[in-house]
């Protein structure tokens, strides 16, 4: 018997199931993902990413400990083994268990009763500005000018000038409260920690060998690249002249492990034709590094290599 | 000489061992105070800003010591904002964001405050009346990141030159943050003009460098150009039309009176003043050809420094007083040559590499030596420029219709000029800084042409 195919119908299957399998691949659902907050890149050569990616060579493959970043503390050892305790009896009573707790009857908020319309608002005071701004400079009239011409003004005297004996300031008096946006950001910042420190019998931070990181926590240029630009988007020269590529100031900046400076930051060397203009980039470098702390994004486990930065500031591009 | 230029000599010679010396010295204290990170092989992190941002800075009302001080505080307040702001390097800062209310500047101001509204400085002061009549205006300089007091003075003057106190005060400010010397105690003589065009009447006129206090120095019946003050600031050297030929004067701006620079056949044009004062240097007519000489001011002697058949004219004394810079079309065009005070072999050191058709005029050497700012013409434009004494590194910092006529500052770093929008408009007086960035346009009652800047008034400023 010879069965006789629709080739049309064939063809219309074939599509359909072509058609909605394109769909099904198509439009299944991917999970969203957020997108990484940008970081400060470097780039390295080849060499510098193979010496990341390889690995520390001398770990051991066998024995991997858990990842630990504290000591814990020394405890007795309690012999458990072989303990053994007699079972006590259980003792009946005819007391009735204790009823359990009553649920806390939750206090009825009391709904604050909408505003009645007042029957004739009041205008309000404008508020009063905190200071009186200054007047605009009094401009000569030129009428007054075309008089001084007339009667030709002597010129003005030298001024008298004493170097101010700047008086021993006083001490502030105890602080009224005051509006300090600073301390309400520390306030906010007191919140209980939810994260402590995993505790062990020893010390080992590499929780794994060759894993994807390698020695990318030894890496330098991370934190480097991050320190440059903290730094950089608080220095404000004030000189663009000529030469202003000569000019450099070497500082050493001495840093506590919490990213905080250790001391003031230290001028090394400066360097320019004008050594008071060399001398003002340093101040305006000086203030950069202090405006700009705390440096908390340093990594802790490097203290080492960032105890004291050595920073060289230029005038490189200024012109 | 003055005092502050030979200093300024003296320093040069010193500088190159000092430079030597701080280079070395540098070198060792890095090696010891930085030992710890080289060590490591940790090399310097290096920064550089792309972009110039000016300092904010903060300026306080300065408090009245008595009620009656409230209006010239305000206005010294005023004068200082206005000086920073329009110098380009910095930002003060509006009094409607601060935070803390200064009423006692003998107290450490509450630095967290001004840390907050991200000022960098803080300048806060008092004036008070004295029992004699006198004005009494104190100020202090804190650098709010430190929190240390980084200038403190006092000064004691009659109460109708507050403003020049202003100047001082602002002086004082620039020169501590940016290790240069201010030039906001300073005037500038220019020539007013008013009436019709076809009708100008020009007039010779001083004002301080932000346009206040106008003085007018003649009385306009008379044609005047190009007036430049003396290194001593007493006196002013122009060009006058009078009846006959033009010639050179001298302006005495204490006493009013005037002489005549030389007596020459033809006409005298575009004098300068040589950098000790004692010389007067200009062009003098001679057929249709023009001629540098230079007069002694005491002896009335003069000298031909140059002997050609073109128009050598606006010739300009380097700081020093070795060399002069000015302008000749021996070459076919306009351009700027440089050549030894005392005259002989000029070297041309104005070359267009963009337009060979260009040409340049009004050369002037700045006071601190480095560069000789022109005018320069060409594809249709006037521009304003400046290059090194040897032509290198030109460099054009505005363009328009009409720009002519630069002049500096003392401190070198601000150029005035003026520009004419063409039309039946007249001219005006702007100041843009040597890097280009910041080109302000200078308050006159008319319009205004020709400025010249003087020396800074207060050598004392800046001790």
């Amino acid at each position: 018997m010879k069965v006789k195919v629709d080739k049309t119908l064939v063809a219309s299957i074939a599509l359909h199931v072509l058609v909605l399998g394109w769909g099904l691949v198509t439009f299944s659902s991917k999970a969203y993902v957020a997108p990484e907050e940008s970081l400060p890149i470097d780039i390295i050569s080849t060499d510098q990413l193979a010496k990341m990616m390889a690995g520390q060579k001398t770990g051991e493959k066998d024995k991997p400990k858990p990842k630990v970043e504290k000591i814990a503390e020394p405890k007795p050892e309690e012999d458990a083994v072989g303990k053994v305790t007699e079972k006590k009896e259980l003792i009946k009573t005819n007391s009735t268990p204790e009823p359990p707790p009553k649920p806390v009857e939750k206090p009825v908020e009391k709904k604050p009763e909408p505003p009645k319309p007042v029957a004739e608002a009041k205008p309000k005071e404008e508020p009063k500005p905190q200071e009186k701004k200054p007047d605009p400079a009094k401009e000569d009239p030129i009428a007054e000018l075309q008089k001084k011409l007339d009667t030709k003004k002597p010129p003005p005297k030298p001024v008298e000038q004493k170097v101010a004996a700047v008086q021993p300031q006083q001490q502030p008096k105890p602080k009224e409260r005051t509006f300090d946006p600073a301390q309400i950001q520390r306030d906010l910042d007191k919140r209980a920690a939810t994260r402590h420190e995993l505790a062990g019998s020893a010390l080992n931070a590499s929780a794994s060998l060759g894993s994807a990181t390698g020695t990318a926590a030894n890496n330098v240029a991370t934190w480097r690249g991050a320190f440059q630009g903290a730094v950089k988007r608080c220095f404000t020269p004030t000189y663009n002249g000529q030469d202003a590529d000569q000019y450099e100031a070497d500082i050493d900046i001495p840093m506590k492990i919490d990213g905080s400076l250790a001391a003031e930051p230290i001028v090394v060397a400066v360097r320019g034709p004008s050594r008071s203009i060399a001398q003002a980039v340093a101040e305006s470098a000086k203030r950069a590094i202090v405006q700009c702390q705390v440096y908390s994004f340093m990594p802790k486990q490097q203290y080492e290599s960032w105890k004291l930065i050595p920073m060289t500031f230029g005038l490189k591009d200024m012109l | 000489m003055t005092s502050e230029q030979k200093n300024f000599a003296m320093n040069d010679a010193r500088s190159m061992n000092r430079r030597r010396f701080m280079t070395v010295t540098g070198s060792a204290l890095a090696m010891l105070g930085g030992g710890h990170a080289f060590a490591q092989g940790q090399p310097r992190l290096r920064i550089d800003p792309t972009e110039f941002q000016p300092v904010p800075i903060a300026i306080t009302n300065f408090l009245p010591g008595s009620p009656s001080d409230g209006d010239v505080g305000n206005g010294v307040t005023q004068v200082i904002t206005n000086n920073l702001k329009r110098s380009g390097l910095f930002a003060p800062i509006d009094q409607a964001a601060f935070i803390e209310r200064i009423s006692n500047i003998d107290v450490a101001p509450q630095f967290q405050n001004w840390k907050t509204i991200n000022a960098q400085a803080l300048v806060t002061g008092r004036m008070t009346r004295q029992p004699d009549g006198r004005l009494k205006a104190e100020f202090r300089l804190w650098d709010v990141v430190s929190g240390q007091q980084l200038a403190g003075q006092q000064y004691f003057t009659s109460p109708e030159y507050w403003r020049r106190i202003a100047h001082i005060i602002s002086d004082q400010i620039y020169e501590r943050m940016t290790g240069e010397k201010g030039y906001f105690d300073s005037r500038v003589v220019f020539v007013d003009e008013s009436g019709p065009k076809e009708r100008r009447v020009k007039r010779l006129a001083m004002m301080d460098q932000d346009g206040a206090n106008v003085r007018y120095l003649t009385r306009g019946s008379d044609l005047v150009l190009t007036p430049r003050f003396s290194p001593n600031s007493q006196e002013i050297t122009y060009m006058e039309f009078g009846q006959g030929d033009p010639k050179v004067y001298l302006f005495n701006i204490e006493t009013g009176q005037r002489e005549i620079v030389g007596n020459f056949p033809g006409m005298t044009f575009a004098p300068r003043f040589s950098p000790d004062g004692q010389r007067v240097i200009m062009s003098l007519q001679q057929g249709g050809n023009s001629n540098l000489f230079v007069m002694d001011l005491r002896s009335r002697s003069t000298t031909r420094l140059t002997d050609t058949p073109a128009i050598d004219t606006s010739p300009s004394y380097s700081p020093d007083g070795t060399r002069i810079c000015f302008e000749s079309d021996r070459g076919g065009r306009s351009q700027i040559y440089v050549m030894a005070a005392g005259g002989g072999q000029a070297q041309r050191i104005s070359f267009s590499k963009d337009d060979t058709n260009a040409t340049y005029s009004t050369p002037v050497w700045s006071p601190r030596g480095d560069y000789i700012a022109f005018t320069r013409q060409g594809g249709g434009q006037f521009s304003i420029g400046v290059m090194k004494p040897d032509g290198s590194g030109e460099r054009l910092l505005t363009s328009g219709f009409h720009n002519e006529g630069p002049t500096f500052s003392p401190n070198g770093r601000v150029l005035m000029f003026f520009r004419d929008p063409g039309g039946n408009g007249g001219p005006s007086l702007y100041t843009v800084d040597i890097s280009g960035r910041n080109e302000l346009k200078v308050p006159t009652p008319g319009f205004a042409s020709d400025p010249a800047w003087s020396p800074l008034l207060s050598s004392t400023a800046g001790q």
